[in-house]
């Protein structure tokens, strides 16, 4: 029976900016995904039940060819962060020399350009459709990346800049220490947005360039045969990658800046 | 008491400066030495100039150019034994809110200082201040573990570190309670006392602290027009010689009537500003 003092603590999670223990925290998350399931389970009819779902997830592992499809989509994710990563803080970096900052400036403005009408062009560079999904995931990662590490490097106090002067920095190592060390934790936290971002568009890539297959061909044949049990057992994975993949790019951003999260009232 | 002192050659030197900041004459005319003190009795002196003035006055401005952080519009500001042109990183700044390196410990922002500098043996030279000073067990520490006072004390050691003679510090006492700025006081006074040439120039609106640990004040402000309107551009109005006055170099010199009552000149000239 659950004393008051225990009540009082768990009643504290519905109050704003309390700490809760982590017994408490995982309580909240059992709890959710019990009513997720239930609703779910009772939603069904509409949408396909919890059970069709695993069925669907077992078939497709076995028979279906989605460890096949997994590794495909996965490598190139990974492939198209890696290269959204470095070609995105280059030119984030970039915009510390005045002369960069309009090319940087249009980069950014690419994100409003949809990313199914560049395909065509993107076509005629690439070799295979490998390639070609490749570039397409990069072009639409890298100016969202790039307008989110522009703005932090934008926003850095001046005070900062003058102080690493002050210690006889010369411009270049100024750069280094205060623009790309002093950042370094809000690029991490960047990457960890581009690289959900990179999961949404993946789907989306895929289902524009099958030739390769991966886990949103696969879903967008799945779909087309109204097979839906299988298309949420495949949103499942993804959401389940994606989930893994973030909680990783967390990891290694507290382990390679503890600093980051000290002074902040709760992790996230 | 009166203490014997000679003033030597000169340090830092405003050579008819003015500044114009977005139109608008902030600071005009402004000529003013700091000489090396010298005293008979005592080793390494050192000494401090309090720079005081009233908000808006120019004061910020002032301390950009003596850091040769900006550049004068008129004039020169000169340092050193050989009077060069003042350029960053020949002279330490501890700005208002003592910005450190977030991403490096303690002792790595202090070893950054020592390297910049061609110091060699710098972590032995940095722990021994870190002891000096009380910090001994936050070399490990990232700088946001710090409290507000002992991030000033790694400002200035950074600084320090560097192998600055003449340090800048920007509004040294704001924010802090009575204990921290005593603290703060006592920090400046022995900073200023671990070299002869040792240097340090105090930012400030807080009167009676800058008198506490000043040998020189320089009162910045506004003179003002016959029908008491001011006139653009702030100047040093007057230059204080602490040390003539007896108010330079007497422990507890805070607790004396005649500190009391240069406080209160100050205060009243500070409202003609």
């Amino acid at each position: 029976m659950a004393t008051p003092v225990s009540l009082h603590r768990a009643l504290g999670a519905l109050m704003p900016n309390r700490s809760i223990t982590v017994p408490i925290q995982l309580g909240i998350v059992a709890t959710s995904a019990i009513v997720v399931v239930a609703a779910w389970q009772l939603g069904a009819g509409v949408i396909p039940a919890p059970a069709e779902v695993g069925a669907a997830l077992a078939r497709l592992w076995t028979t279906g060819g989605l460890f096949d499809a997994l590794s495909t989509s996965v490598v190139l994710n990974l492939e198209a962060i890696a290269w959204t990563t470095a070609i995105a803080l280059a030119l984030a970096y970039l915009t510390v020399i005045p002369a960069a900052r309009p090319l940087i400036a249009a980069v950014s403005k690419l994100r409003f350009t949809g990313l199914v009408g560049w395909a065509f062009v993107f076509t005629l560079w690439a070799h295979d459709g490998h390639q070609l999904k490749l570039w397409m995931l990069v072009f639409g990662m890298t100016p969202f990346f790039v307008t989110q590490m522009a703005a932090v490097i934008a926003a850095l106090p001046k005070e900062r800049f003058d102080h690493a002067r002050t210690l006889g920095m010369s411009e270049w190592r100024v750069v280094w220490e205060v623009v790309i060390r002093g950042t370094a934790d809000q690029a991490l936290e960047a990457l960890r947005q581009s690289a959900a971002m990179g999961w949404m568009m993946l789907t989306m890539v895929e289902g524009i360039v099958r030739s390769e297959g991966g886990i949103g061909a696969m879903m967008l044949n799945e779909n087309k045969h109204l097979q839906l049990d299988a298309v949420f057992a495949l949103i499942g994975v993804v959401l389940l990658i994606g989930v893994v993949q973030d909680r990783a790019l967390a990891g290694l951003r507290r382990a390679l800046c503890p600093y980051a999260e000290l002074t902040h009232e709760r992790t996230p | 008491m009166t203490h014997p002192y000679a003033l030597h050659e000169t340090l830092i030197k405003l050579d008819d400066v003015s500044a114009v900041r977005g139109g608008r004459l902030v600071l005009r005319d402004l000529a003013a030495e700091i000489k090396d003190i010298v005293r008979p009795d005592v080793a390494d002196q050192g000494q401090v100039i309090g720079v005081l003035g009233p908000s808006g006055v120019g004061k910020t401005t002032l301390f950009r150019l003596l850091a040769g952080l900006d550049a004068p519009s008129r004039g020169r500001v000169l340092v050193g034994e050989r009077q060069q042109p003042v350029r960053p990183g020949m002279v330490g700044v501890v700005f208002q809110h003592y910005p450190l390196f977030e991403h490096r410990r303690v002792l790595g922002n202090l070893l950054l200082a020592t390297r910049h500098a061609g110091i060699a043996d710098g972590e032995a030279k940095a722990r021994a201040l870190l002891e000096r000073f009380d910090l001994a067990d936050r070399a490990d520490a990232w700088p946001c573990e710090l409290s507000g006072g002992q991030r000033q004390r790694i400002a200035i050691l950074q600084q320090l570190l560097c192998g600055h003679t003449y340090v800048l510090m920007d509004e040294p006492f704001s924010g802090l309670d009575p204990i921290n700025k005593q603290h703060a006081c006592d920090l400046i006074v022995e900073v200023s006392r671990m070299a002869e040439r040792n240097t340090i120039v105090i930012v400030t609106h807080d009167i009676r602290e800058a008198v506490k640990v000043s040998d020189t004040l320089w009162l910045v402000g506004r003179d003002r027009a016959a029908d008491g309107t001011p006139v653009p551009g702030s100047r040093i109005v007057e230059t204080y010689n602490l040390i003539d006055r007896e108010l330079a170099w007497e422990p507890g010199i805070e607790r004396t009537p005649r500190f009391a009552t240069f406080v209160h000149e100050l205060e009243d000239r500070f409202r003609t500003l």
